[in-house]
């Protein structure tokens, strides 16, 4: 984002060291660094089986981490006294198969939290679940089961869900890989604009465009280590490592 | 395989009794007086127990306890719980007394106490009433006949079983071995005399060919050193009805003239047993129902300690579903029933017991139905409720059981309907639910496929009604 100029003053809210996971034997992230500031939005790239997702997962500790450090908003999620459920209420996310509740209505999905949560009473939550569902379009569709809506519309109201309780980061895992081509764009138009409001944001995407023309910085990742990182420009347009250059010959 | 499970049972709890000692000893009919003894008895054993048209237990047995403990001023609270029953309820201290036309034998006497006796019996054979090639004993020759379980029938077939090869098949009760015979499945029952003509008068469909084996004498039993005081008012009773005619006047009633069976129509069967069969109905639905409640609650913890973390939890849970998955509903009737009073010497209600049986049997296939419908919920619906800041417990709640549930109601409807049927077992610790009320009735009119195609009809409205119903409630909640 053209706005973020002085990017050393800003507060860290993601802080990986040496992050390291690994499902039995094998050895997914084999040692991660990665640093996000406020307001910053940043792409994860890289081929199948790079780690991508799981190294986003372990930003909000949906997988147990194996070694290292990490630091989300101030939370060491290592530190086995940092209550995971207070940690992941700053930390929304938004997954690839949208994973709505199907017994609820869309308005119940998303006051789901702030309602169980005790942050809002009942009728407190259906208003911001409407300003929020308003947000994303989908104000029409409050009382509809999330099985009358197209792919798209499930992923705005997984969105919409996910900024229930007001996170200060937004977690995407390949937001808009099972959609429809022609859905993909409306749910994009949503994150930009989540973007443009200064919010946090990491996405794990396949959508290299996309990723060049909202992300302040992207990482490649291959093989379980981040291999490159640097501003769109740089790395679409002059990328300095092998595989890198590899990868984007063959998804521009 | 009942009859050897009891055989056995009665073998083992036996050698209990005839350990425990003797002591007290009878002051007479002031001890027993306003009391209230506990007799059990059996089933299905006319003219000595049956039940009449009104349903109520009848019988030389019954009438001779009763005069007897009129005359002796105590009461009594009969139990129909069939004859190894009664006797297994007798050696747990369930009942105090034991009138089944019992006959008083040595081995019985290392066990119980018996009055005085009470009616010489003597065994008899019977055949089919159109059967013309079983005149004797000879033409028994490598053909296959019933006895009852732990009856004088049964030893004394055996005894000349060798000598005239033929082969013994055992059964429970009076009415199944005239089944089995009718059906040709055994040529002949040995049965005690006065039961075969009682049937007999009754149209049962057989007739005695051969003369009745004499021996025998019926006695009043209580466990070995228990209810001396009991035993005694019984003996006095006993010679009074005897001294004064009344004794006489029972025999007379059940034996002196069967009355000649009148036939009747099915409509008038069906008029006369459907309210016993109703309220057979009314318990069969009020064990199942409480049951199935505990067996949820036993179930969903279960279920729910399956998919733990901790091994332990997880083990203790897979132990309990294994060990009442992999053993019959029945021998837990019979255990809890008989077995766990033995040895904590405590006697148990019989629906505490019924219950038990029932719902620790559901209650482990309902952790299974838990648990699978648990792990078909898409792992993702637990990582989004985890990613929203809602724990562990709270997303269970929400959402992963609510999902569970909708996808586990068609195998709980299931499980339901298979343990409203299951309960039927429940007859042979003496459950009074329904399939006990129809035997209950042909065991003394004999009319066991028109009696059974009623229960039959019974237990088919009962499980359709139950469907719909909850086919209905799972359509209004699982929206």
């Amino acid at each position: 984002m053209s706005a973020s100029t002085t990017e050393t003053a800003r507060k860290l809210m993601i802080e990986v060291r040496g992050l390291r996971k690994s499902f039995g034997s094998n050895e997914v992230l084999q040692g991660i660094d990665a640093e996000v500031a406020e307001g910053e939005v940043v792409c994860v790239i890289g081929p199948s089986g790079s780690g991508k997702s799981t190294f986003l997962r372990c930003l909000n500790k949906l997988e147990d981490i194996s070694g290292g450090t990490v630091v989300v908003d101030g939370f060491d999620l290592t530190d086995p006294k940092v209550d995971i459920n207070d940690v992941r209420r700053h930390i929304g996310m938004v997954f690839q198969h949208f994973n709505l509740f199907p017994h609820m209505t869309v308005a119940e999905n998303v006051m789901l939290a702030p309602v169980e949560l005790k942050k809002a009473s009942k009728a407190e939550g259906r208003e911001k679940a409407m300003e929020l569902l308003t947000r994303v379009g989908l104000a029409e569709k409050a009382n509809a089961r999330p099985a009358a809506l197209s792919g798209g519309q499930k992923q705005r109201v997984a969105i919409a869900r996910a900024l229930a309780m007001n996170p200060g980061i937004m977690l995407f895992d390949e937001a808009t890989s099972a959609l429809d081509p022609e859905m993909v764009g409306e749910v994009l138009q949503v994150i930009r604009d989540l973007a443009n409001s200064g919010m946090t944001l990491v996405l794990v995407t396949h959508e290299m465009g996309f990723a060049r023309e909202v992300g302040d910085r992207v990482i490649f990742m291959a093989d379980g280590v981040v291999c490159e990182e640097g501003t769109p420009e740089q790395l679409f347009n002059d990328p300095q490592q092998e595989r890198t250059k590899e990868f984007l010959s063959k998804v521009l | 395989m009942v009859a050897a499970f009891l055989a056995v049972a009665s073998l083992l709890f036996g050698a209990t009794g005839a350990a425990a000692d003797t002591s007290a000893s009878g002051s007479g009919n002031s001890a027993v007086e306003g009391k209230t003894f506990v007799i059990g008895t059996d089933t299905t054993f006319a003219p000595f127990e049956f039940r009449n048209a009104d349903g109520e237990l009848t019988g030389i047995d019954m009438d001779i306890v009763r005069a007897v403990a009129e005359d002796q001023g105590f009461k009594v609270e009969i139990r129909s719980l069939g004859f190894n029953a009664a006797l297994q309820a007798l050696t747990s201290n369930q009942v105090d007394g034991v009138i089944a036309g019992m006959s008083i034998t040595d081995e019985r006497k290392e066990v119980y106490d018996f009055s005085e006796p009470y009616f010489e019996s003597g065994v008899q054979m019977a055949v089919a009433k159109g059967n013309d090639d079983i005149k004797g004993y000879e033409d028994l020759k490598g053909k296959t006949v019933t006895a009852k379980t732990g009856a004088e029938g049964e030893t004394y077939a055996k005894s000349i079983a060798k000598k005239y090869d033929f082969k013994v098949k055992s059964l429970d009760q009076s009415a199944s071995m005239y089944e089995l015979v009718k059906s040709g499945n055994a040529v002949a029952v040995f049965d005690d005399y006065p039961v075969l003509a009682y049937g007999i008068a009754q149209n049962n469909g057989l007739k005695t060919v051969t003369d009745k084996v004499p021996g025998g004498s019926y006695g009043f039993a209580v466990n070995k050193g228990k209810n001396a005081d009991l035993l005694a008012a019984f003996n006095d009773g006993l010679a009074k009805l005897k001294a004064d005619g009344e004794y006489d006047k029972i025999l007379d009633k059940y034996l002196g003239d069967p009355t000649a069976a009148q036939p009747t129509s099915f409509w008038e069967l069906l008029e006369s047993s459907l309210p016993a069969l109703l309220k057979g109905l009314k318990n069969t639905m009020v064990v199942t129902g409480i049951s199935f409640v505990v067996a949820m609650i036993i179930g969903l913890a279960a279920g729910f300690m399956k998919i733990a973390r901790n091994i332990i939890v997880r083990g203790i849970s897979t132990t309990f579903v294994n060990v009442f998955r992999g053993t019959p509903l029945l021998l837990w009737a019979f255990m809890f029933y008989f077995g766990i009073p033995q040895l904590t010497g405590l006697p148990i209600n019989i629906w505490v017991a019924a219950v038990l049986t029932l719902s620790l049997n559901s209650g482990a296939y309902v952790a299974e139905i838990v648990r699978g419908g648990i792990q078909s919920v898409d792992p993702g619906q637990m990582e989004a409720s985890r990613s929203l800041g809602l724990g562990y417990g709270k997303s269970m709640q929400k959402v992963v059981v609510p999902q569970a549930f909708k996808m586990m109601t068609p195998s709980l409807i299931n499980q339901l309907i298979i343990m409203l049927k299951d309960s039927s077992l429940l007859l042979a610790i003496g459950f009074a639910e329904l399939l006990y009320q129809g035997q209950q009735i042909y065991a003394a009119n004999f009319r066991v496929t028109e009696t059974l195609f009623i229960v039959g009809v019974i237990y088919f409205v009962a499980v359709m009604l139950l469907t719909k119903l909850a086919n209905f409630a799972d359509r209004r909640f699982n929206k």
